[in-house]
């Protein structure tokens, strides 16, 4: 169940003190682990962090319990923050310059459809994928490995890992937005 | 390549962007067929990708040393109850608050001026390949449309810095729903400024309910907004675009007021 009752985050939309405290104690973990999967320097995991709930703060009122649990919405701000670092680290033994990772748009609420996302939902809609495209999608979120390593222990080209990956990620959505069959949407008719 | 397969192939990329994978020739394709397409980023898929990591992920504790960095750093940020006193609100906006009969006139000189902006510049909206979630927010709209018996609809005017900017809005006090259709506003740099939408609901509160930030990406000429407000509004009196800092404010100076509409 999505979460209904005021939470923490619209509080601190609200700019409350307490909350913001609150939000540290309850999300601060979490946003850590992320921020870990993505980098063991200490200090870079501390940046991501920093970044993140500066994000949190100005972003909170951009939360919709309707479509996502808390802990979601701080998770998709770490993730960004941490895939972020990630695109800027890569960058830097690069010999040509590469488009600036930053100007890469997020998304938000406001620009693109409100699909629900549970948890729960996400990984009853995974069930439906390919048993090789499940075991991919185990490997890269349940065990954090990156795409050369999840290439290098299941024998798969780089390239298929990366598209089975990203195709599996849209079926997911389009199996979850054939579930809200009240909305009609481009995708759901592939 | 189709323009179905461009969008394939867009949404490929964008499955990309959010999986942190894409390489720099994919970058510049996302790019390109982002502006060649009007597609913009897809919420949706990454609130799976987060689903799925966040339920993954084994939770270790916060450093203590970077949890108290963090609380250091809040009164920066918790600034609602010091910067309340200090807001300026402008004579339309409180007129509108404050007193129903001069609001509606000034809404009235508003409207005028808006009307003859109109009538200067009927250019018609170039046909583009419509973006999932354009089709989706417009379909919502419709059916808002459809369905409210008790739908509001009241026209955008532009403000003089905005002059070209022409919208409407639909409203539901019994579905709190609401949809902004927005044409010729100028696009945001989302890292800079953000459009935020107020609601002006004198039953409720001096203060106007905050209607959600949002973004024009560049080739959205048109752009349906879905209206986010976090608290139950009731016979709204009017419906304001402001031009915030990124992330939108909790409370507005409204020092650029981007179009108002009112529904008298």
């Amino acid at each position: 169940m999505i979460e209904s009752k005021i939470g923490v985050l619209q509080e601190v939309a609200q700019g409350k003190k307490h909350a913001m405290e609150q939000c540290v104690t309850k999300y601060g973990g979490l946003v850590w682990s992320i921020a870990r999967r993505y980098t063991k320097d200490h200090s870079s995991a501390e940046d991501i962090v920093q970044e993140t709930f500066t994000d949190l703060w100005k972003s909170a009122h951009r939360f919709n319990p309707a479509t996502a649990a808390e802990t979601t919405f701080v998770g998709m701000l770490a993730r960004r923050r941490a895939i972020d670092y990630v695109r800027k680290e890569s960058r830097q033994p690069l010999l040509e310059p590469l488009p600036e990772a930053e100007s890469l748009p997020h998304a938000s609420p406001e620009t693109s459809p409100a699909l629900r996302c549970e948890s729960q939902d996400v990984r009853e809609a995974l069930k439906q994928l390919p048993q090789e495209t499940q075991q991919i999608f185990s490997l890269h979120f349940d065990e954090g490995m990156t795409h050369p390593e999840i290439s290098k222990k299941i024998g798969l080209p780089l390239g298929t890992v990366k598209t089975r990956l990203r195709r599996g990620l849209i079926e997911v959505r389009n199996i979850l937005r054939q579930a809200e069959s009240a909305q009609p949407s481009f995708s759901s008719n592939r | 390549m189709s323009p179905q397969e461009k969008l394939y192939r867009f949404e490929e990329l964008e499955a990309g962007r959010i999986l942190g994978d894409l390489d720099a020739a994919e970058v510049k394709d996302w790019h390109e067929l982002s502006e060649e397409l009007d597609c913009g980023p897809d919420f949706s898929l990454e609130l799976i990708a987060a689903a799925l990591e966040t339920e993954a992920v084994q939770e270790e504790a916060l450093p203590a040393g970077i949890a108290e960095l963090l609380r250091q750093g809040i009164p920066k940020y918790a600034s609602l109850e010091e910067t309340e006193t200090a807001i300026i609100r402008p004579p339309i906006w409180r007129s509108l608050i404050s007193s129903p009969q001069s609001g509606w006139a000034a809404a009235a000189i508003f409207a005028a001026l808006f009307i003859g902006m109109l009538a200067k510049q009927p250019e018609p909206l170039k046909p583009s390949v419509k973006t999932p979630s354009e089709l989706s927010s417009k379909a919502a709209r419709d059916q808002l449309v459809g369905n409210a018996k008790d739908l509001i609809e009241s026209d955008f005017g532009a403000t003089d810095a905005y002059p070209k900017m022409t919208g409407k809005v639909v409203w539901s006090d019994a579905l709190q729903q609401g949809y902004m259709t927005l044409t010729n506003l100028p696009v945001n740099d989302p890292g800079d400024k953000q459009y935020q939408l107020w609601i002006v609901d004198p039953s409720r509160d001096e203060k106007p309910v905050d209607g959600g930030v949002f973004d024009i990406p560049a080739g959205d000429r048109t752009a349906v907004i879905p209206i986010r407000n976090p608290l139950a509004v009731t016979n709204p009196a009017a419906f304001v675009i402001t031009l915030e800092q990124a992330g939108g404010v909790v409370v507005s100076k409204q020092e650029v007021v981007v179009a108002l509409a009112t529904t008298s």
